[in-house]
């Protein structure tokens, strides 16, 4: 039997009334990058938000159902969802490092307002650890306190990466992580995927079928708040069983 | 090609227009500024130090100087905390009742007479403990900062593009961390914008002043609980004064308030122009 990173059983996301993420089973394997692709407006970046409670920012979203990460419950009622986000990292679409801080603390801010080092030296190797599991370090390591803005798009996006990284979590979460990257920063940071699969589990939102080609182990094709297909990605693109995702994939369905 | 013509003509009418309006509209400023540097500066020239030091019987204004920093010192030190905080509030929790109330209730307290501040002061404070005092100004003051301090800090942490809440709050912040430690500083240039407009804003005010501080201008003042004296309460008290003398030290102390609030608004201006985004 597989050792399974996340699993949902029945997840259902709620705005107000709406409906938009009709009850959902998924099993994600460990130390894979798992792609969830559909077309804008389906519902992928709602579920991704769902498995880390960072959709509770959002009065207006409520979520049924289970959120299995490494076999427990992070929809049960004792569960702390400050502890959720410490243990599974996220990075965005649009590469969001904090601006009015340093490239070092970007990385470092979450371990330090989070107490979880015990000495400066200790920090210090964890945010140059972070930043060589990103793929940065070399390109930042003269000037880590210069701050952000004087990166390039696909550096910034690495140096959250990097933050989230730092963090030592258990699952990254990643949003369309490439969708505001050029071709050479997106090309990066696919083969960066490809490099921390190997330490951890991925799961990638992206709408763009070649990219969950290229780069993910498994693929699920969300469409319309629904689980229409799973599988390996080979075999989802190959053979896909369902018509829709056939036509998704060969790109007759946006 | 007529109409063509017609209608090139009809714009830059329109555009000469609009300048010159723009032009008469900000003239008074100018004309005031520059009127009192003109009236101001023989006066304080002439006087030297002492205009700035002295008291009123030696022909300065010292007293009020003092004053004013006291009154603005004591206003910021009740007032900042408070509305700060009370900004934060209005930011983090839009949806809540109270949260809703805090919004539309500074927009009020913003318009509010300020001389209706100084009446409910006097009432409360001065009428109880017997005396005029910077304390009953200071709070006063207070009062009249804080909707300004609140609304700017509100409006600053609104700036904040909401993916830099994704990304706090996704790094397992407690709400108050992720607030106090990653998007107030983020937004600190905004929220000092406010800090400073509001000190601004009240170090010119006189109607609160009008039956609160006393104005003391002979003696410099010990403790916060004796009348003090404050700048623009001195110029209202000269102008009256039927002595060309007086006048001639209301127009030095214009000169003094205006660069004590130029002093404070060029830098929130200059700072402001080097936000990088």
């Amino acid at each position: 039997m597989i050792e399974l990173a996340l699993e949902t059983r029945d997840l259902k996301v709620y705005y107000g009334n709406n409906m938009v993420i009709k009850g959902v089973n998924l099993k994600v394997p460990k130390n894979v990058v798992f792609a969830l692709m559909g077309p804008s407006g389906c519902g992928k970046s709602t579920m991704l938000r769902a498995f880390n409670r960072l959709l509770e920012l959002n009065s207006e979203a409520r979520v049924e159902g289970e959120v299995r990460i490494l076999g427990r419950n992070i929809y049960a009622p004792n569960v702390d969802p400050i502890e959720v986000r410490r243990e599974v990292g996220m990075v965005f679409q649009y590469p969001n490092p904090f601006p009015h801080l340093t490239i070092y603390d970007n990385v470092a801010i979450g371990l330090k307002l989070n107490g979880l080092v015990r000495s400066k030296e200790e920090l210090d190797k964890r945010v140059e650890w972070a930043l060589k599991k990103a793929a940065l370090w070399d390109e930042v390591k003269d000037r880590l306190d210069d701050y952000p803005s004087n990166l390039s798009g696909g550096q910034r996006q690495r140096l959250v990466i990097a933050r989230a990284l730092a963090m030592k979590p258990k699952i990254l979460l990643m949003d369309e992580p490439t969708a505001n990257i050029d071709p050479v920063g997106t090309k990066k940071i696919e083969e960066l995927l490809f490099e921390l699969k190997k330490k951890y589990t991925i799961i990638l939102v992206t709408h763009s079928p070649a990219q969950a080609a290229r780069v993910s182990d498994y693929v699920a094709f969300l469409y319309l708040g629904e689980l229409i297909e799973l599988g390996p990605t080979r075999k989802v693109f190959e053979n896909p069983e369902h018509e829709l995702t056939e036509q998704y994939v060969t790109g007759v369905l946006g | 090609m007529s109409g063509y013509n017609v209608r090139k003509l009809k714009e830059k009418l329109f555009l000469f227009l609009i300048g010159a309006l723009t032009v008469l509209m900000f003239s008074p400023l100018f004309h005031i500024i520059y009127s009192v540097f003109n009236n101001g500066i023989h006066v304080i020239l002439s006087r030297r130090i002492t205009f700035i030091t002295g008291r009123l019987s030696d022909g300065g204004i010292g007293p009020a100087i003092i004053g004013t920093f006291i009154l603005v010192f004591l206003a910021s030190l009740i007032g900042l905390p408070v509305a700060f905080l009370v900004g934060v509030y209005a930011y983090e929790y839009p949806e809540s009742t109270l949260g809703k109330a805090t919004k539309s209730l500074l927009q009020i307290m913003l318009e509010f007479p300020t001389i209706l501040v100084g009446v409910f002061i006097m009432q409360m404070l001065v009428v109880p403990m017997g005396t005029y005092s910077a304390l009953a100004g200071a709070l006063s003051l207070a009062i009249i900062m804080m909707p300004y301090v609140a609304v700017y800090t509100h409006e600053a942490m609104r700036q904040i593009p909401f993916e830099y809440r994704d990304a706090a709050f996704s790094l397992g912040l407690t709400r108050v961390k992720a607030v106090f430690r990653v998007l107030v500083p983020m937004a600190k240039r905004g929220i000092l914008t406010g800090v400073l407009i509001g000190i601004a804003k009240v170090a010119g005010e006189t109607a609160p002043l009008l039956f609160t501080v006393g104005g003391s201008y002979q003696t410099y003042q010990i403790g916060i609980t004796k009348p003090v004296g404050a700048i623009p309460l001195l110029i209202y008290t000269l102008i009256q004064s039927p002595a060309k003398e007086h006048h001639e030290m209301a127009w030095g102390a214009s000169l003094i308030l205006l660069l004590i609030f130029l002093g404070i608004f060029i830098p929130v201006r200059l700072s402001l122009r080097e936000v990088k985004v």
